[in-house]
């Protein structure tokens, strides 16, 4: 007596689709799982019987061989609990066969006969031929997002086997609650003064520029870099599919309607893992802080705290979008497209900023910009000074542009990119930036002074072109860059002595 | 080991200055009424000395037994160092009747330089931009005037102020704290080679001594007693220049002080010097006036500025470093017109630019 059923395993952030095939024969009563489940898979065997306990079903006094195909490649997790027990009660009978023909099963089982979700059921579902899909019933907004399945949703095994034999309809899909907006993020308005690094936030946001922020403890750095993502626009169908897909996979709560609207944010402490922040693991491929950042902002507080190795970490994916981690048991895909912005002290000490202010040793200081130059400071696109704020504009100041306002400004520049072919101005190819993004000639004087002054790499000169364009398409100009928007550029430009140490 | 008498005194002073633990007191008291040969045969023999633990001396004693003085000495000749006796020819007069002399020198370079007026231009390392140029300038000025700069080579201040007076002509001189073939700071390799070209680097510390913290303050008591005048250039609250001007008002040397922004930290000490009743040092007159010289050469004309909206905004950068934010601040314009202007004046000299603040040249 031989039973099929469809389901998937997780991958890093993909499905896999599994075949769950279940054989009950005469011989010793046994229940053996093979196929290179893992633990968490081989315990199915004891929730299963329980669950079919609970259920008043019965549990076959045979023996039973479970095979997970495609045997070679490991099973991890709890998800195909729900598919063995369906393929059990199959294969002895107690369920028509037929019945279960195209119906896939993704669910982990309680020991009471609840059907319970389980993380990565977006991209579960996702790799499922089948038409039908049973899933938990909190699982059922998240596994509707395929869009290629009818999905039903269910609580309880029982609930499966009454509605599969025909004794019962299947149970309604859940009401869900009315999808409340997001809770507003912190909003720009709080942020009194700060003009320079309130516009690097804008820049940053219209062009996906990378930022670091400089400036002494209690500045507003931590501030300033949470209300980057309140400006980045809603993430479109397609990117909102991704970030779902990673967050799901990741075991993040997702909302109410399954989605993932708005970029994400995430601000690793600095003693993250090289593992955490890029991804990977020795028995299950997670995808790390990246990556559950894509499509929305990381934040590193800190910088020069990070240690270096794992720094090195986020130069590949940072120039790929994407970061593929290999391990012995296999090798899995991240994607990996987000804004960096990076916060450090001036120095050691902290005091920093104007000249001759700080009180560290030279060598001190040496040692500490050490770390925040090379590869990974050469990506920053801007680089911006905070400074204290005055305690006057504290107090009276009055409240700057809300995010509401600006987010406007930044949806308009973005749309203005779309035209170039790109997603953001920081994606414009070197090549094409004489085509795309011309600068007058006024403007192209200054660069060609701050070129001829050394002031200005040739790396540096895109990146001031491309930050200057964002700056144009913020403030609605279109034809050539002028003057103005190259020497904000200039001036908002981080060239790879980030900290003035070298004297 | 062949120890020949036709050895010059010299060589047995830089061997027993190049004991370890040596310092001037100790060699001055170990040299009273012996040679420097004979002092080493005393030493040799592990004669008590008053003050100095037994461990030392029996040290000492190992030491010279595994000494070639011979090999050192030609070591010396071979890096072009010369060793200064007091009183004999190459002294610096001044150190003469000093109330700490050292007991030896070590010279690379001319000595003779310093028997020109000298003025010792210093500061702290941690100086502005704007405290960097000054050095140089008064550097340059002072050497055109036929002074000679003395200063520390370190970084900041004093390395300005030597770079200035090889600038303006006249030799300088650069004291240091290590020994003449370990070049403290690395980055100054290029400037202390051209300062012991074209004047004279001294030291009291033999070939091979590295630096130590200790090394510094007694260095800095010889720069005081080398210079007629000296002049503080921009100095923290506490910290090395301090200590040279402690040295300088011990030895009745006038001390000058250049005046900085009250709200600059770089510029405290020096503002607390004039506060004490320093002489201030506006300029390379006022220091040529100190010393007794003709000070008319420099007129103290201000450059006249750019015109216009670019002359309002360096105005607005005024003469503290300002970032581009508080220059908009202060003209309540939008940051956009002023980064043009200050770009402009970045290219046409008025301002500097680093990390992101803006100070004045001039």
């Amino acid at each position: 007596m031989l039973a099929t059923v469809p389901s998937a395993v997780l991958h890093g952030v993909e499905g896999r689709p599994v075949r769950v095939e279940v054989h009950v024969s005469n011989g010793l009563p046994g229940f053996t799982i093979v196929g290179l489940p893992d633990a968490a898979c081989r315990e199915s065997r004891d929730r299963v019987r329980a669950a079919l306990l609970s259920s008043s079903l019965p549990w076959p006094l045979r023996k039973v061989t479970v095979n997970l195909a495609p045997s070679g490649v490991r099973k991890q997790g709890p998800g195909l609990d729900l598919a063995i027990a369906m393929g059990l009660l199959a294969a002895n009978g107690d369920v028509p066969a037929d019945a279960v023909e195209g119906c896939a099963f993704v669910g982990e089982l309680g020991l009471d006969g609840a059907v319970r979700p389980v993380t990565g059921t977006l991209p579960l579902v996702d790799a499922i031929d089948a038409p039908t899909v049973v899933v938990a019933a909190a699982s059922a907004g998240e596994a509707g997002l395929a869009g290629r399945h009818r999905v039903r949703a269910v609580g309880s095994l029982l609930d499966v086997v009454t509605a599969i034999t025909g004794e019962a309809p299947w149970p309604d899909p859940p009401a869900l609650p009315p999808e409340l907006p997001p809770p507003p993020g912190p909003d720009l308005a709080d942020v009194r003064g700060q003009r320079v690094a309130r516009l690097a936030l804008e820049v940053a946001a219209a062009g996906g520029h990378h930022l670091l922020l400089v400036g002494p403890p209690g500045a507003g750095k931590t501030m300033l870099a949470a209300r980057l993502p309140g400006l980045l626009p809603d993430l479109d169908d397609a990117a909102a599919l991704e970030v779902t897909r990673v967050h799901s996979a990741a075991g993040l709560p997702l909302s109410v309607g399954g989605l993932v609207r708005r970029p994400p944010y995430r601000a690793p402490h600095h003693g993250v893992s090289a593992v955490a922040l890029v991804g990977g693991g020795s028995s299950v491929l997670r995808p790390g802080q990246i990556s559950l950042a894509h499509h929305g902002v990381l934040f590193l507080d800190e910088l020069g705290e990070f240690p270096p190795s794992v720094l090195d970490g986020l130069r590949q994916p940072l120039e790929e979008g994407a970061v593929r981690v290999s391990r012995a048991l296999g090798s899995a895909t991240f994607p990996t497209r987000f804004l960096l912005v990076a916060a450090t002290n001036p120095c050691p000490c902290g005091r920093g900023g104007p000249p001759g202010a700080c009180r560290c040793s030279d060598d001190a200081r040496a040692r500490y910009a050490r770390r925040l130059t090379g590869p990974l400071v050469d990506r920053f696109d801007l680089r911006v000074d905070v400074a204290k704020p005055d305690p006057g504009e504290l107090l009276g100041g009055q409240p700057g542009e809300s995010t509401a306002e600006v987010a406007a400004r930044v949806r308009g520049a973005r749309d203005r990119a779309a035209t170039r072919g790109v997603r953001c101005n920081a994606e414009l190819p070197a090549n094409l930036l004489d085509d795309l993004a011309p600068v007058s000639p006024g403007a192209l004087r200054m660069l060609d002074l701050a070129l001829r002054a050394g002031s200005l790499s040739g790396r540096g000169l895109h990146r001031v072109r491309r930050v200057a364009r964002t700056l144009a398409d913020l403030a609605g100009r279109d034809g050539p860059v002028g003057e103005e928007d190259v020497g904000l550029a200039l001036q908002l430009r981080a060239e790879p002595d980030v900290l003035g140490v070298a004297a | 080991m062949s120890e020949r008498s036709e050895l010059p005194a010299e060589a047995w002073l830089a061997a027993l200055a190049s004991l370890p633990g040596m310092g001037p007191a100790r060699l001055a008291e170990l040299l009273a009424g012996l040679s420097p040969q004979e002092a080493w045969s005393a030493v040799r023999a592990g004669r008590p000395l008053e003050g100095v633990p037994e461990a030392t001396i029996e040290r000492w004693r190992s030491r010279v037994a595994v000494t070639d003085v011979e090999r050192l000495w030609s070591a010396h000749e071979g890096a072009g160092v010369r060793v200064l006796v007091p009183g004999a020819p190459g002294w610096p007069a001044p150190l003469l009747d000093d109330p700490e002399p050292p007991a030896v020198l070590f010279a690379r370079g001319d000595p003779a330089v310093l028997d020109r007026p000298r003025v010792a231009v210093i500061g702290t390392r941690r100086c502005s931009y704007a405290g960097r140029e000054v050095a140089r300038q008064l550097g340059r000025e002072l050497a055109e005037a036929g002074v000679c700069v003395v200063s520390g080579l370190a970084l900041g201040i004093d390395g300005a102020a030597h770079a200035g007076a090889l600038a303006g002509g006249a030799a300088p001189v650069g004291v240091v704290a290590t020994g003449l073939d370990v070049v403290y700071p690395r980055r100054h390799a290029d400037l202390w080679r051209a300062v012991g070209d074209r004047g004279c680097v001294l030291t009291e510390y033999p070939l091979g001594v590295w630096p130590e913290r200790w090394r510094f303050p007694a260095r800095n008591r010889i720069i005081a007693g080398l210079a007629d005048v000296v002049v503080v250039v921009e100095s923290h609250a506490r910290g090395g220049s301090m200590h040279t001007v402690e040295s300088a008002l011990d030895r009745g040397r006038t001390v000058m002080a250049v005046p900085g922004s009250v709200r600059s930290p770089a510029s405290a000490g020096t503002n607390a010097l004039l506060a004490a009743g320093s002489p201030p040092a506006r300029d390379a007159t006022d220091v040529l006036v100190a010393l007794g010289l003709d000070g008319g050469v420099w007129q103290r004309a201000a450059p006249a500025g750019p015109e216009g909206d670019a002359g309002r905004v360096l105005d607005a950068v005024g003469w503290e470093a300002s970032t581009l934010e508080q220059v908009a601040d202060r003209l309540g314009a939008p940051l956009g017109p002023v980064a043009v202007h200050l770009v402009d004046l970045e290219r046409d000299g008025w301002v500097h630019q680093r990390a992101g603040w803006y100070e004045r040249r001039r």
